[in-house]
């Protein structure tokens, strides 16, 4: 009876598989035309899924190890599966072999199991509480009904009544993992996971490239849409990246504004961009809410508007703009998809569209707009900080080695120490550099991420000009926000420069023995990676390499390295200022005092302000380049004439 | 209210720090109001260049269409105005204080309310209701108090910075948004032919002596109402009486020498 009933469920499911697959892409096709490589990616995506993806799961060897033997051991028991049960190769080596895959699948899906017991709160409930269930009764069903191939068990053993308990084991496990794979079931993350690797937009991310700037909008193009409005508006490979979420909640736990209680959680956002997708209310989401906002209340479809500012849509407008950038949810993804994007896209259509970036963000634009920096400063101001100073201008000199990029910081008193320490540096290596001066403008990352492209582009391409003019080697500049742009994000509008951020450039300075250095005094130091630096470009080396030249041993906080928790201080967070419960900066505050070190070091101006901003008592916070031009020991300093000079003074 | 006929007037501003054009402060208030008041029904109008690039942020808070009576920048805006606006049927027509760039006297508001002969209210910041061709609105006065006034249709309004601020402009409906140059004869302004543009110099500001010993009284002196004291209420005086005291006041102050 098996021998009738097994192939017809098998072949019934895998119809039911294709049709729900054809469904749904054509779903994922609704978005807006992308540019992939369509065979290339399909070639490259096993390569990608067991080295790139793994990569990242690996992380959490507990569920690498589960996932490979379970993930691993499914395949291998389908494909035999078909071939033992579906067209009846009743082969004895395939039977113990389908034997091996379906043990192998039962014991990955008994840990899977064990963590669903007590799953941490970041892990989605409802249809995924099943989801073990289904695979250790695909696994027993099949591991049972397979004895009888491999010769273990006469061919009638158990009766009809085994074979009826068969046929429904079977029937519930395929329903699971063969067309609930393509119907919107636990398992959709297998079949649209697998061609988002495929189809990924940023496919420079695998085999260990990386891909961070944010893609440009056509600005001459007058009829191209300005950002996101509806889940169609997204291009279509964005929409199938949705739809391979796991929904593990590995971002939820590192989202610093779910932390904070801001109204994000980036796994919700994704599962909602699904619902736009495909239609319907977010009331079957079975993970932690966006803080503060019930479930069930939000709907949407595909071709509805994703924010309505009058009333709920999909998603509320404050979610989008809790966002700091910081990028610790694409960090976590193992399935790499790309949460920031989305939010930039969807921040473009409301401020682009509607006007309506919160709080000061409006302001903030609007003094881009007419005076090239975020606080509407005197243009002419820019190079008051170093009235006294007598930088080389690149109007002056036209060629350079370093063309030293300042940024705004330039107008905000705390920065102009950072930025006087990194000039007394560069003076004392004797490095041949010079500045833009009154000729630099801001390098429009906070215009991009409220969402601004226009003045993005503007500020951009007007910056892109002005370097045009001179020769330069190198960019370096003490802000990795500007580094990020400047080296990441200019390259689409025409401007290819070789950037380094200061800490980097000192690294190379130290290691080139140009500079003499005596050893830090005072008490014990930590180092706060900089998300536009660490997460962004991979730097985590050199600041630390700085920091250990001037004899400081770095107390490593539990969240450092590609784990470091953001300030709070990117993506115009504090501009667009959403309410939570506590603030971002308090608690990367609480991870420093965590390793009892007197003293924090930064690297990025925004992360010094928004660490300094956290009420005392509190460990100092000091940028890398202060901290090495506090030990640097200038050669024969006229040692009379400055004490003469300082008692004259007096 | 949605079918009040609302038109306001728009110029070309200078930011303060760096000069470049954008829209008007003032203006731009003045457009919220409207946009409150008549919705899409709105019309904005300048006098002056079409092609100029700082008209779209006004476009950017949503108009559709922003008409431009075309004229250069040594013509009269006055009389272009005056004859649109006395033959477009508009009842209410909002404006600024002062403009941002040109000669910002301050004046226009003034002299066009003279010239269309319709009441003008300084300083307004809501229409709280019209009927039977009689609008209730809201004036500011100093230290955050409001009068109420009841105003007949059509009349001139200034906005300064007591109204609601401005909303975001937005680069997509700026670029979608018509600039549209309306035919205007074009007068030469006699008083840029015959004079020259020099910087303003900086008024002298009177000397602020602050007496309060305590806290209570500078928080008093900041938000009561100017007591005045030594002034004088003229009432039911004939015309020579009134001017006469009027005069030695000026005498008085030193204004008038």
């Amino acid at each position: 009876m098996l021998n009738t009933l097994l192939p017809i469920l098998l072949f019934a499911a895998l119809a039911l598989a294709v049709i729900g697959a054809a469904k749904r892409f054509l779903m994922w096709r609704r978005g807006r035309p992308a540019q992939v490589d369509w065979l290339g990616g399909l070639l490259a995506m096993p390569r990608r899924y067991m080295v790139d993806l793994h990569h990242v799961v690996a992380r959490d060897k507990y569920i690498a190890n589960t996932h490979v033997a379970t993930a691993g051991g499914f395949v291998l028991a389908a494909v035999l599966a078909i071939l033992v049960h579906g067209f009846g190769l009743q082969n004895r080596i395939l039977g113990f072999a389908l034997l091996g895959a379906t043990a192998l699948m039962f014991v990955g899906a008994l840990f899977v199991a064990k963590r669903r017991l007590d799953p941490p709160s970041r892990l989605s409930k409802g249809p995924w509480m099943r989801l073990p269930k289904s695979l250790l009764m695909f696994s027993v069903s099949f591991f049972i009904a397979t004895l009888p191939v491999a010769g273990v068990l006469p061919a009638d053993f158990g009766g009809w009544f085994l074979a009826l308990l068969l046929t429904i084991g079977v029937a519930w496990g395929v329903s699971e993992l063969f067309f609930g794979m393509t119907w919107g079931g636990p398992m959709k993350h297998a079949f649209a996971g697998a061609l988002h690797l495929a189809w990924h937009r940023r496919s420079e991310r695998f085999g260990g490239g990386r891909s961070t700037g944010l893609k440009a909008l056509n600005l001459a193009d007058p009829k191209a849409p300005l950002g996101v409005e509806k889940p169609t508006d997204f291009t279509w490979n964005q929409l199938l990246g949705f739809d391979a979420c796991v929904q593990c909640g590995k971002c939820e736990a590192a989202c610093p504004a779910f932390a904070a209680g801001q109204p994000l959680n980036p796994k919700k956002l994704i599962q909602d961009m699904v619902v736009g997708l495909a239609g319907g209310t977010d009331a079957k989401f079975a993970g932690s809410p966006y803080p503060g906002k019930a479930i069930g209340e939000h709907s949407g479809g595909p071709h509805l508007p994703i924010v309505n500012l009058n009333g709920k849509a999909l998603v509320d407008a404050e979610t989008l703009w809790s966002c700091t950038t910081c990028r610790a949810c694409v960090e976590e993804c193992p399935m790499m998809i790309e949460h920031v994007d989305a939010i930039v896209d969807m921040r473009r259509h409301l401020t682009l569209e509607k006007g309506a970036t919160p709080n000061k963000g409006a302001e903030v634009l609007d003094n881009l707009i007419a005076t090239d920096n975020p606080g509407g400063f005197n243009p002419g101001g820019r190079l008051n900080w170093a009235a006294d100073l007598n930088l080389p201008l690149m109007s002056d000199k036209q060629r350079v080695d370093v063309l030293f990029w300042v940024g705004d910081g330039a107008f905000d008193m705390r920065n102009q120490r950072t930025l006087r320490a990194f000039v007394k540096v560069l003076k004392a290596a004797k490095v041949d550099f010079a500045v833009l001066g009154l000729e630099e403008r801001d390098s429009g990352d906070v215009a991009r991420r409220l969402g601004d492209e226009a003045t993005f582009q503007l500020l951009a391409k007007r910056n892109i000009a002005t370097l045009a003019r001179y020769q330069f080697k190198r960019i370096v500049t003490c802000d990795p926000h500007s580094f990020h742009v400047l080296k990441n994000e200019y390259g689409e509008l025409g401007g290819r420069y070789q950037v380094l951020h200061h800490s980097t450039y000192m690294d190379e300075l130290i290691s080139g023995q140009k500079l003499n250095l005596g050893t830090h005094k005072g008490g014990s130091v930590t180092y706060h990676d900089p998300c536009y630096l660490g997460r962004y470009n991979g730097e985590y080396e050199a600041p630390r390499n700085v920091l250990n030249a001037i004899g400081i041993e770095v107390k490593e906080m539990q969240r450092s390295g590609f784990r470091s928790r953001c300030c709070g201080g990117g993506g115009g967070a504090p501009i667009t200022d959403i309410p939570g419960k506590q603030r971002i900066p308090d608690m990367r505050m609480v991870d420093i005092k965590e390793t009892a070190a007197e003293l924090v070091a930064v690297g990025c101006p925004q992360c010094t302000a928004m660490l300094e901003g956290v009420v005392g008592p509190r460990p100092e916070v000091k940028d890398i380049a202060e901290l090495v031009a506090d030990v640097l020991i200038e050669q024969a300093p006229p040692v009379k004439a400055a004490s003469q000079a300082a008692a004259e003074v007096l | 209210m949605t079918n009040l006929q609302v038109i306001t007037l728009v110029s070309v501003g200078a930011h303060p720090t760096s000069g470049r054009p954008r829209r008007a402060e003032q203006d731009a208030r003045a457009v919220e109001l409207g946009l409150r008041l008549a919705g899409e029904h709105l019309q904005v109008l300048h006098a002056g260049d079409a092609e100029s690039e700082a008209l779209r942020s006004y476009l950017g808070m949503g108009l559709g269409e922003l008409g431009v009576l075309q004229q250069s920048a040594a013509d009269d805006a006055l009389p272009v105005l005056a004859d649109y606006l006395s033959g477009c049927g508009a009842q209410l027509v909002l404006t600024g204080t002062q403009a941002e760039t040109g000669e910002g006297s301050g004046m226009l508001p003034y002299l066009l309310a003279e010239r269309l002969g319709w009441p003008l209210v300084v300083g307004l910041v809501e229409v709280e209701q019209v009927d039977h061709g009689i609008a209730q609105v809201l004036q500011a006065l100093p230290r955050g108090q409001r009068r109420r006034l009841r105003v007949r249709l059509p009349f001139l309004a200034s906005v300064d910075n007591a109204a609601p601020v401005a909303r975001q402009s937005a680069f997509g409906p700026a670029r979608r948004g018509n600039l549209e140059a309306l035919p205007a004869a074009a007068q030469a302004d006699p008083l840029l032919t015959a004079a020259q543009f020099q910087p303003a110099r900086p008024r002298p500001k009177r000397l602020k002596v602050i007496k309060a010993k305590t806290g209570a009284e500078r928080m008093k002196a900041a938000t009561a109402k100017a007591a005045g004291g030594s002034g004088q209420v003229l009432k039911d005086v004939s015309p020579e009486a009134g001017a006469e005291a009027i005069f030695n006041l000026l005498i008085e102050e030193g204004v008038l020498r």
